[in-house]
């Protein structure tokens, strides 16, 4: 993600809303926030997926109602996301108490850090170099084991370790730099 | 036990990370720790397959949310491209570098031979193949060109254009500022499709895109040259080439289509190397097409070309700067032409030329490239050349009975020769020679004194052919386009 300033985001916001092809650069500008802030409060893959999807969705068919008010638009999709997230735990409620208390806790400063630095993360793993971002990809994204990225590559095992180190290096040293 | 090394030791910690346990760090130093932190911040790394749906089941979403596309059921919800290229891993290797391309998912076969991937362009998915015969999967490389053009609005046409062009991408057309409000131009990927990309510069309003346009054809219909001094762009088009075209093989073809682009302007159409390691090439010069082929292991065919050029001293002072020796220096003739001679390091001549006066008025009959031969025997090849190809003499100019330098013409395209001498020695030469009937010239020039090399045969890449040798060695590919039956296509052909 490309971080764009308050105006630019601005202008972004007003382009979608006249032509919701433009929406394009709005999901780009913030998938990985929205991603990383379900992800923070549902473990499961697929659950994160869904919920991520339905957070866009409701996003572009509300775009018209959005009203710019100086906060920027990862908090108004933040909140689609948290009441989301309140729903679908309110319908699980039957299997079990805890999962509510778990999945609506409250947003704190920290909490907020610790999204924020995810996405820029899984933002930053699209720009290492392609065969350190090919692994980290498998392993993380795609969670395959070292011997089947190794075979799928034509790799030796011990070469897709040597890239998987050079790229959590990469990533490391990426976001020590901001 | 033998200590773990760091890398090993941080693939554990990411193991454990990934099986939902905790991983054991009590041995990390505080750089390890550092890296292993990353590692657990990126479970659950997002599938670059689901964001690339997500954004296409929004733009669907959005593209029938339109009121006329809701009234209408059974419509098209999107539209994508699927190319077929020689080379389909190469080829996604090349997006990659050259689109900023990220592969979404490929289907290989244990070969490496790609039956199916899917690449992410922008917000569209591009899916792409190898070439599968059986099922009408054809390259561009095998068909001969692709008519489908591919437009990419980028952010910034001009660095875009030059990363391309940089990973190996081809400029057919430079990038300007368009009439219609973009600055864009053409760019030809190594797998034979062109890719417009434009960025959107400013908005015009239709009716003054109209004006400008019509002013555009306007120019176009009566300017019958362009500043370069060349005759329009050629067509591409199989159907438009004239009957004969040089065929220049050499040991390093693409050190020879560089030196054709510097020094006379080329444009390079298509590129391709063979399973055996032998390219073939098209390049254009002004009216016509220049086949470049070869590679170290085929033994070189130099040709000498007439070729006419805007400016006969800067291509001459080009030519010498791509390392080409001089033959004749460029002076006036007293016919009517400025003219001068290189040979270029791979053994070929070129005998440049501009005329004072409109092309048209001097050399009405040529096209800007002209075969030039030095047969041993000039009479005798004009003999085979009127017999086997049905060709017809259009001058000669002869002393003391030696043909010192004569014309035939053959189909639309005429070839000129003069009897071998010092010092322009005898230069076998290929020619692709574009015929109405592939077998019956074959027969006909077998029976002219030619010796055939291939029978005339049905090629992948959509013309039949036959190779004849003739007794003076130049080696004639006749070929005709296959086309279905009752189609029309026109060729220049003899």
């Amino acid at each position: 993600m490309s971080q764009a300033t308050e105006s630019e985001e601005r202008l972004l916001i007003e382009a979608a809303q006249k032509d919701p092809s433009r929406f394009a650069e709005l999901y780009e500008q913030n998938f990985h926030r929205v991603y990383a802030y379900v992800a923070r409060r549902v473990r499961d893959r697929a659950e994160t997926q869904d919920l991520t999807a339905h957070v866009f969705h409701q996003a572009l068919a509300n775009l018209g109602k959005f009203k710019w008010k100086g906060s920027p638009f990862a908090a108004w999709l933040y909140r689609i996301a948290s009441n989301a997230i309140a729903d679908q735990a309110k319908r699980k409620m039957r299997e079990s108490s805890e999962q509510l208390n778990a999945s609506s806790k409250s947003s704190t400063a920290a909490d907020a850090e610790a999204v924020e630095r995810r996405a820029r993360l899984f933002s930053a793993v699209d720009k290492l170099p392609e065969d350190q971002r090919r692994v980290i990809v498998m392993r993380f994204a795609d969670e395959k084991s070292i011997r089947e990225i190794a075979d799928e590559l034509g790799r030796s095992e011990g070469a897709v370790k040597q890239l998987q180190f050079r790229g959590l290096e990469n990533l490391r040293n990426r976001l020590n730099e901001k | 036990m033998a200590e773990r090394s760091i890398i090993d030791q941080l693939d554990d910690a990411v193991a454990a990370m990934a099986e939902g346990r905790q991983p054991d760090l009590t041995n990390f130093g505080p750089e390890l720790s550092a890296l292993a932190g990353v590692a657990q911040d990126l479970i659950g790394l997002p599938r670059e397959t689901f964001k690339a749906e997500l954004q296409q089941q929004l733009i669907r979403r959005d593209s029938m949310s339109s009121p006329t596309q809701q009234l209408e059921a059974n419509t098209v919800r999107s539209m994508s491209l699927y190319l077929c290229v020689t080379g389909a891993s190469a080829a996604i290797d090349f997006y990659r570098e050259a689109f900023g391309a990220k592969e979404l998912s490929r289907l290989a076969e244990p070969d490496g031979k790609i039956g199916h991937a899917e690449l992410q362009i922008g917000d569209t998915v591009l899916m792409i193949s190898d070439e599968y015969p059986d099922y009408g999967a054809l390259s561009p490389q095998t068909i001969g060109g692709s008519p489908v053009k591919i437009h990419l609005d980028v952010t910034d046409v001009d660095a875009f254009a030059e990363q391309a062009i940089k990973a190996g991408a081809t400029l057919v057309r430079p990038i300007e500022d368009q009439f219609y409000g973009d600055r864009s131009g053409h760019i030809q990927d190594p797998f034979g499709y062109t890719w417009i990309v434009s960025t959107h510069m400013k908005d015009v309003p239709i009716e003054d895109m109209q004006k400008e346009f019509d002013k555009f054809t306007h120019e176009g219909s009566t300017k019958s040259s362009d500043e370069a001094g060349y005759v329009k762009e050629p067509e591409m088009r199989r159907e438009n080439r004239h009957a004969v075209t040089p065929y220049i093989t050499v040991h390093k073809p693409a050190e020879l289509i560089d030196f054709v682009t510097q020094s006379f302007g080329a444009i390079e159409h298509f590129r391709a190397t063979g399973p055996a390691g032998g390219m073939h090439a098209e390049v254009s010069i002004g009216d016509s097409i220049v086949m470049i082929g070869g590679a170290e292991h085929i033994e070189p065919m130099p040709t000498a070309i007439h070729l006419y050029v805007p400016d006969v001293d800067q291509a001459y002072e080009r030519a010498l700067k791509a390392g080409a020796k001089s033959l004749m220096p460029v002076v006036d003739q007293p016919y009517g032409e400025r003219s001068g001679g290189v040979e270029d390091v791979h053994g070929n001549r070129w005998y440049i030329a501009t005329p004072f006066v409109p092309l048209q008025t001097i050399a009405q009959d040529l096209h800007t490239v002209t075969v030039y031969f030095h047969p041993i025997g000039a009479q005798r090849f004009i003999d085979f050349v009127i017999k086997a190809f049905g060709g017809t003499e259009l001058m000669r100019h002869a002393e003391d009975d030696m043909i010192m330098h004569a014309k035939v013409q053959i189909g639309d395209s005429v070839i000129e020769l003069g009897e071998a001498r010092h010092p322009s020695q005898p230069l076998p030469s290929a020619i692709y020679l574009y015929v109405d009937d592939v077998d019956a010239k074959y027969e006909q020039a077998l029976k002219a004194g030619g010796t055939s090399m291939l029978e005339p045969t049905d090629q992948a890449y959509g013309d039949r052919s036959a190779w004849v040798k003739d007794p003076f060695d130049n080696v004639w590919y006749i070929a005709a386009p296959l086309t279905a039956p009752g189609s029309s296509v026109s060729t220049d052909s003899v």
